[in-house]
């Protein structure tokens, strides 16, 4: 699961998303909102990383009782997961931004 | 009565976007993917209308095919048709595409490629026991033995082909 051992864009996005439940067409519009359209999630991206996210116990079913919108969540090892790429993603937006403010 | 026609396919391995492309300027004359033929597909005549064709090969389980549909039609992709597990969708020019990332992208080319590998190392096998049979026995074997080798070689060189292509496919990607 290479994707899952640096979160990808993606992969990153999906996950917050399903920090509290949500069904896949839920996620799609979220992350196309918060976004203003700027990134996309393909349903077929989507489905494969969800998949993908299931295999690997980051997220759970929740809620499979509409069979055509089954709702997810993120697991605790999945929260961890998260919160881990979160740190990340952190130092990397502090090192550019204290670069590009340095010295002028 | 619907006219109907049929488009040879190039081959999903090596000429899956062309494919897509020819789907597409085929509607564009009015002609409409209907279904999965053999090696092609048929087309059914309606209006004239542009549209954009996607594959996706993946295996549904049964309680997943609901989901995966919904997905898509959600995503103003609609399903056309199904064969095993290849799924083809439509969608106008302006829909953003199905996959929207190198990685998911390169699942798919891999999903593509398993029953690929899978026969090419069957038809390998069957090649080199044919082989070992020609140059270790003595008429009528050895003879039976020379046929079925010439025959298993020539099939295992177009399977050999797809590998390679897809391996490039794979390849291309990652850069």
């Amino acid at each position: 699961m290479k994707s899952l051992e640096q979160l990808t864009d993606p992969v990153f996005y999906i996950m917050a998303a399903l920090a509290k439940p949500k069904h896949g067409y839920a996620v799609m519009s979220l992350v196309e909102e918060t976004t203003n359209g700027a990134f996309v999630i393909g349903p077929a991206t989507l489905y494969t990383i969800i998949k993908k996210l299931l295999a690997e116990e980051l997220i759970v079913l929740h809620d499979a009782s509409d069979s055509r919108r089954k709702v997810y969540v993120l697991t605790e090892k999945g929260r961890t997961v998260l919160e881990k790429d979160i740190e990340r993603r952190k130092i990397m937006l502090t090192l550019a931004e204290k670069e590009l403010t340095k010295g002028d | 009565m619907t006219k109907m026609k049929y488009m040879m396919s190039g081959g999903l391995a090596f000429s899956e976007q062309k494919d897509m492309q020819k789907l597409q300027k085929n509607a564009q004359k009015g002609w409409h993917l209907n279904s999965f033929a053999t090696l092609g597909y048929n087309l059914e005549k309606k209006e004239a209308e542009d549209v954009q064709y996607s594959i996706d090969y993946r295996k549904l389980e049964k309680g997943e095919e609901e989901e995966y549909f919904e997905l898509f039609s959600t995503a103003g992709w609609t399903h056309v048709c199904s064969s095993y597990e290849m799924h083809i969708f439509k969608a106008s020019p302006n829909i953003k595409p199905i996959y929207t990332d190198v990685e998911s992208n390169i699942d798919k080319i891999e999903r593509l490629a398993r029953p690929v590998n899978i026969s090419t190392i069957f038809v390998a096998l069957i090649a080199m026991l044919f082989w070992v049979i020609m140059t270790f026995t003595n008429s009528p074997f050895q003879q039976i033995g020379t046929w079925l080798f010439i025959c298993s070689y020539v099939l295992l060189m177009p399977m050999l082909g797809m590998l390679v292509v897809l391996q490039y496919r794979k390849w291309i990607k990652k850069c």
